[in-house]
């Protein structure tokens, strides 16, 4: 009982210490910055330590050409004189203008990481099955038994029953790594100073955009003719569902990709509302409001924290699963002889 | 303008009730049929968590354009 509580106050401490420690540094008008702590950086934060991250942008300059140009972080970017700080971002002198901004930023440096992290994870078990260990014996250690939990969930209860049988398998890689890779960003978003990733419409976009065109390469004859010929319906029909179907091909990949984002945006900007009412009531009331309020605050949080890891897991699956069924849908052979065999046989 | 923040508002309240008889129906739907073939409640989950899914997305498409508008 009293290491429980002695559990507890620690928690408590802890987050009060690292929550007092970033918002202290913000700017005296209000009190948080909400989108600023949603938004992406061009600094890497570590246990509140910044390090700056490299610039890379490719300038037009007033005369027309082109260079490209490479700073090691956004202060050496301003003291080279070709940018000034306009409002916290680069804008060029001299009436330049950026053409493509390749600056690596907080969320592609977490995007990395949860990458390497998939493929530290995968090449580890890798290791493991060449040896033997989990083909012919037990699989042994923690890992590898994650791994194996992981994997044959995502073979078994998302793949193998949305792909066709046959061609599932070849499927798996793909939904393997985009489930873990999801996973990974978002439980690294959970870490107090860290930026989640997927809270980026970029990254959830590549994501979606990745499914879009391993769908439409696997897709088989049928599911070109119900986009451009449907069957079944009169001559006049056809035409107009050709719009329809073209729409529909394109509104499964954006919602794939607003669904995750808006999840995980939405998560973390509940989290900072929840905690910056400390700081409004400690701005409005005085001291002891503030006090007062952020027992509610941090509890509140904590239970939302538990919540959001259950979420990070569940939005992979969900990412995971609906692509193996836009996949599904795309290989499959239904030939109306078929489907009359199996009215047949399951009856 | 100050109309943006009240559209926005008035916006993701709509959008929260839709979702909400939306999600709840699923749940009823499924607590039923899970009531009634419990050997049957695997498919059942799945099934609800991607009609689940489906909804979300369509709230969250609201949700997106009411923060556009507040951040208008």
């Amino acid at each position: 009982m009293v290491q429980a509580l002695r559990r507890v106050f620690l928690i408590l401490l802890f987050l009060s210490v690292s929550t007092s420690n970033t918002f202290a540094a913000e700017e005296k008008e209000s009190p948080i910055d909400i989108m600023g702590t949603v938004a992406d950086h061009d600094y890497f934060n570590f246990f509140s330590i910044k390090i700056p991250l490299p610039r890379i942008i490719i300038l037009q300059h007033a005369a027309g050409n082109t260079s490209l140009e490479v700073f090691g972080s956004t202060h050496s970017a301003i003291e080279s004189g070709l940018f000034e700080d306009a409002d916290h971002a680069l804008v060029p002198t001299n009436n330049g203008k950026i053409l493509i901004d390749l600056s690596i930023t907080s969320h592609l440096v977490y995007f990395w990481l949860g990458l390497i992290a998939v493929a530290i994870f995968t090449s580890f078990a890798r290791r493991r099955y060449s040896q033997g260990i989990g083909v012919k014996t037990e699989p042994r250690g923690v890992v590898q038994n994650i791994f194996e939990i992981f994997f044959l969930f995502i073979r078994d209860d998302v793949a193998r029953p949305n792909i066709d049988d046959k061609k599932s398998d070849r499927y798996m890689p793909y939904l393997f790594t985009v489930f873990m890779g999801i996973a990974f960003m978002n439980v690294f978003g959970l870490l107090p100073w860290a930026a989640t990733a997927t809270a980026d419409i970029t990254v959830t976009a590549v994501f979606a955009l990745f499914t879009f065109v391993i769908t439409q390469f696997s897709g088989s004859k049928d599911y070109w003719g119900h986009i451009f010929w449907f069957p079944g319906v009169p001559l006049g029909v056809k035409f107009l569902m050709i719009p329809v179907e073209l729409i529909g091909l394109l509104t499964k990949p954006f919602a794939l990709a607003i669904r995750l984002f808006a999840n995980m945006m939405s998560g973390k900007i509940m989290i900072i509302a929840i905690l910056g009412l400390i700081f409004i009531f400690n701005d409005m009331y005085g001291a002891a409001a503030g006090y007062g309020v952020s027992i509610f605050s941090v509890a509140m949080t904590s239970v939302l924290y538990i919540l959001k890891l259950f979420v990070a897991l569940l939005q992979a699956y969900i990412f995971t699963l609906l692509s193996a069924v836009f996949i599904g849908m795309a290989v499959e052979d239904h030939s109306h002889d078929e489907e009359h065999y199996h009215a047949e046989h399951s009856a | 303008m100050e109309f943006a923040y009240l559209a926005a508002g008035i916006g993701a309240g709509i959008v929260a009730i839709g979702a909400g008889i939306g999600i709840g129906l699923i749940g009823k739907g499924a607590t039923e049929s899970i009531a009634r073939q419990p050997e049957a409640s695997g498919d059942i989950r799945g099934a609800m968590i991607l009609t689940a899914a489906f909804i979300e997305g369509v709230a969250l498409f609201g949700a997106i354009i009411c923060i556009i508008l507040a951040l208008k």
